[in-house]
């Protein structure tokens, strides 16, 4: 760590300030814990003759955790943005939603059997144009009309819902009769690959992936994530140093709204359709992984990884419900039913906030000390 | 009397305060003096149940007292009157003087009557009157520290503790202060007072503790005591005087030129001048429009209008980025506010706004920034920490010049600075005089709006006066004496409030 020249008396004072490293570090740790405590609780099942842990294997991972929080956690990275700026983003379910929709009703007008060439450009442009347009009208009323982006998103949340369900009398898409190219769906998002005699969907995880390394460089290593940052940080300092806060926001909302869109592509490719409740509620499990993954409410905090590191432990919450029926504690047996999991995750949510209350309460407590040498 | 023995206080790995003992006996004001981070508000804050002392003990009236919190130290008739006051902004008066314990009417509702006649005791019992029904929010600073006062002496308080509460008072509000402190001293009330201003405590303490480096440098009787053993003691050693180099030059050419400038929000009619190698302070009370005039040099204010010109060229108003471009450059009046993101490090709040330069292609090379960041600190003089260390963590004094150090390296032409030196150090305070000097010296000009009336004297080429949100007044250096800046500062009416 470089230091300033003169400096080493307090270098020692910094030794307990909460870094997002070690968040992160300890995000992986909780989601080891999870994992080692799934794969001892859960059964051994034999499937197509072959025995594996019915939590630990690859049919079990990829189909019900990866692939599952896939959309989630790409739609998380655009939350995670949003939050660190300070601000909060409830329109994302429907921007997804629409973004599904929209892309449904362009490619079914394709052949079924369209090149990958045709099918694969016009979905992405669709899904992330119309992404980025909501995520920019957002973002201009926010900045624009500088009314709280909670009321703006509150409203535009219902309006793109509303847009869906008057140019989709069907309900779903593709429409009776049509589907989409193949070379969309069973060629790119849902292909089917085979690891090991195990057949599984990789595609949305991949592009997951994808995705976070891009938020992460552009969160951490570009000028423009830098700016995020500091607008979350404190604004008005923001302003006075120069830097045009309005176009950073609006830009914040877009790559949101981008982010949405991007997820509802995985989604429509992954479920070969959408409908018009499709992401109803989203909104609500993107905002609780960006904060379980370390994101701060009050703006100027929060990183790319978290954002996909909290979506994956509300999935393995999710998914240790979903497989483990009855837990043997040696002397009880304890029946968790699917139910459960609302309340669990419900209670993580709370959990991550209150340690991230708890971490900044020592912030504070340590800005306290002032630099307590004499002039030199 | 309150007293306090062998007291220590840890934080982190930094020793606040290491064996202070020292004694208030009932009836007295006493000072607490030392540099920031001198340890004197900790003290404060133990007395006071805020902090509590690793080792040691407090003693009130001869008994060992152990305050677990601010609550159980007011029990016992201690309390604090704090520079930011915590109250609920949208209630009233009453209400806030009565929070812990509403009257009610039926058990249910609330006697309102009662509520206000209470809170005029309240307020009469420390000699003031106000509206007892308008909303704290619409009080100023002095106002309603009235309000904390009364609301301390009507628990019974027996010792006040203040914490720098002229920080943010103009001077005739500052003087009621002091005369209220006279009236409760007379009354019996113990009084702790917390402050680096030397003349203020001269005029009110009895007797001076100075701290230095968390322990009790000395104790001066009031009499006994003036401002240069007071610094002798706070810094450990003399203090020389500081003499501009910049005034050894002659200024050149006007960089900025103000004419007709005008905004609703707190001053009219401006014409000012800016010439290379000068610093132009200006002095003026507390509201009369010198911070609404920096904010809107800088572009922060969009209904001012009227003619900016620098270098001869138009600036457009209303734009942060045409005044920057043109070369100006603000030090803002509340750098924790206005100046800095607290949370984010000192090397990235070095650069804010000037990331662009660390672009290598697509992505920001951190390590240039650091690189840079560590050079231009040390260009200030900024000691200690970490780079990436939350810059929140550095003192007052290497918080602005963090800020400063920010201008120097976009090479602002015309840099207005305002208060630069509030809540900060001695020692640090001669800095930043030094660097605006330097900066004078090296062509560029600038601008200085303080409070503080011998800063502005001493540093400034020209000294402009502000009232009333008009530039009343413009004296040469040699004309600028104190009485004659103080008497255009309040003649006519009290300033307004803006």
């Amino acid at each position: 760590m470089p230091l300033l020249p003169g400096s080493s008396r307090l270098a020692h004072s910094r030794a307990g300030t909460v870094r997002p490293k070690f968040m992160e570090a300890g995000l992986l740790l909780v989601i080891l814990v999870i994992g080692v405590v799934l794969t001892l609780a859960s059964d051994p099942v034999t499937v197509a003759g072959r025995t594996a842990n019915n939590f630990l294997r690859l049919d079990n991972l990829i189909p019900n955790v990866a692939t599952t929080m896939s959309w989630m956690a790409i739609m998380a990275l655009g939350a995670t943005l949003v939050i660190i700026s300070g601000g909060i983003d409830i329109s994302v379910g429907s921007i997804f939603g629409l973004s599904a929709l929209g892309t449904a009703a362009v490619l079914q007008q394709l052949p079924s059997d369209a090149s990958a060439w045709q099918s694969i450009p016009i979905a992405a442009v669709v899904a992330m144009g119309i992404g980025l347009l909501c995520g920019a009208i957002n973002g201009a009323l926010i900045v624009g009309l500088r009314v709280h982006p909670f009321i703006v998103t509150l409203g535009t949340m219902s309006i793109f819902r509303g847009i869906g369900l008057v140019s989709v009398k069907t309900k779903t898409l593709p429409s009776l009769g049509k589907e989409l190219p193949a070379s969309f769906t069973d060629g790119f998002v849902s292909q089917r690959w085979d690891v090991a005699n195990t057949f599984v969907q990789p595609v949305p995880m991949l592009i997951m992936l994808v995705a976070v390394i891009a938020a992460w460089v552009y969160l951490g290593h570009t000028v423009s994530g830098r700016q995020i940052y500091a607008v979350g940080g404190n604004e008005e300092a923001a302003r006075f140093a120069g830097l045009r806060t309005g176009r950073i926001k609006l830009r914040i909302y877009a790559l949101a709204g981008l982010a949405a869109g991007l997820a509802g592509m995985v989604s429509v490719g992954f479920y070969q359709s959408a409908n018009t409740a499709t992401g109803q509620g989203y909104e609500l499990t993107v905002i609780a992984a960006a904060v379980v993954g370390g994101a701060s409410l009050m703006g100027g905090r929060g990183t790319a990884l978290g954002a996909m590191l909290g979506a994956l432990i509300i999935k393995l919450i999710e998914n240790g419900i979903d497989i483990l029926r009855t837990v043997d504690l040696g002397l009880f047996t304890v029946t968790v039913s699917k139910e459960y999991s609302k309340i669990i995750i419900g209670l993580a949510i709370v959990a991550a906030v209150a340690v991230d209350r708890f971490s900044g309460h020592l912030r504070v407590r340590r800005t306290v000390v002032e630099d307590s040498r004499p002039p030199a | 009397m309150i007293r306090v023995e062998g007291v220590v206080k840890h934080f982190g790995g930094i020793t606040a305060l290491r064996d202070v003992s020292l004694e208030i006996p009932t009836g007295e004001c006493h000072a607490l003096m030392g540099e920031n981070g001198a340890g004197k508000s900790t003290l404060a804050k133990i007395m006071a149940g805020i902090h509590r002392a690793d080792a040691g003990s407090v003693w009130l009236d001869g008994q060992s007292v152990d305050f677990r919190s601010p609550a159980d130290a007011l029990k016992h008739g201690v309390a604090m009157v704090h520079q930011e006051l915590a109250s609920c902004p949208d209630l009233s008066i009453a209400e806030n003087l009565s929070l812990g314990g509403i009257p009610r009417r039926f058990g249910i509702f609330v006697d309102r009557e009662a509520l206000n006649r209470r809170a005029r005791e309240q307020l009469a019992a420390i000699g003031t009157s106000l509206d007892v029904t308008q909303s704290m929010s619409s009080l100023s600073t002095a106002q309603e520290q009235l309000v904390q006062i009364a609301a301390a002496v009507a628990t019974g308080a027996r010792v006040l503790l203040f914490d720098e509460p002229t920080s943010s008072l103009s001077d005739t509000e500052a003087e009621s202060l002091f005369e209220l402190i006279e009236r409760l001293r007379d009354q019996g009330v113990t009084m702790v007072y917390v402050s680096h201003r030397i003349p203020e405590v001269l005029r009110l303490c009895d007797r001076v503790h100075v701290l230095r480096d968390g322990a009790l440098a000395g104790s001066l009787d009031g009499e006994a005591a003036d401002e240069l053993s007071l610094v002798r003691l706070m810094i450990g050693r003399d203090l020389e005087p500081f003499v501009p180099r910049h005034l050894e030059g002659v200024p050149g050419e006007p960089l900025l030129e103000v004419r007709g400038f005008s905004s609703p929000n707190g001053f009219h009619e401006i014409d000012l001048d800016v010439r290379a190698g000068e610093i132009v302070g200006i002095a003026g009370l507390v509201g009369a429009g010198r911070s609404a005039l920096t904010r809107a040099l800088f572009g922060l204010d969009s209904a001012a209008c009227g003619r900016v010109r620098m270098n001869g060229r138009e600036v457009r108003l209303g734009s942060v980025r045409s005044a920057m471009d043109a070369g100006l450059g603000l030090v803002p009046e509340d750098r924790k506010r206005q100046g800095l993101v607290l949370g984010m490090g000192v090397a990235p709040n070095q650069s804010l706004g000037a990331a662009e330069r660390f672009r290598r292609g697509l992505l920001m090379s951190r390590e240039a920034e650091s690189r840079h960041a560590a050079q231009a600190l040390a260009r200030v003089a900024v000691k200690g920490h970490s780079l990436h260390a939350p810059v929140a963590e550095l003192s007052g004094g290497n918080q602005q010049k963090v800020v400063l150090s920010r201008w120097l390296d976009r090479e602002a032409r015309v840099l207005i600075v305002d208060e630069p030196t509030r809540g900060v150090d001695v020692g640090a305070k001669l800095a930043i005089h030094g660097l605006l000097d330097d900066l004078a010296c090296s062509g560029a000009g600038v601008l200085l709006i303080s409070s503080e009336l011998p800063e502005v004297l001493g540093l400034s080429t020209r000294v402009g006066v502000m009232r009333d949100g008009r530039l009343v007044a413009m004296f040469d250096r040699s004309e600028a004496s104190p009485d004659r800046v103080l008497a255009a500062m309040a003649s006519g009416e009290r300033s307004s409030s803006s």
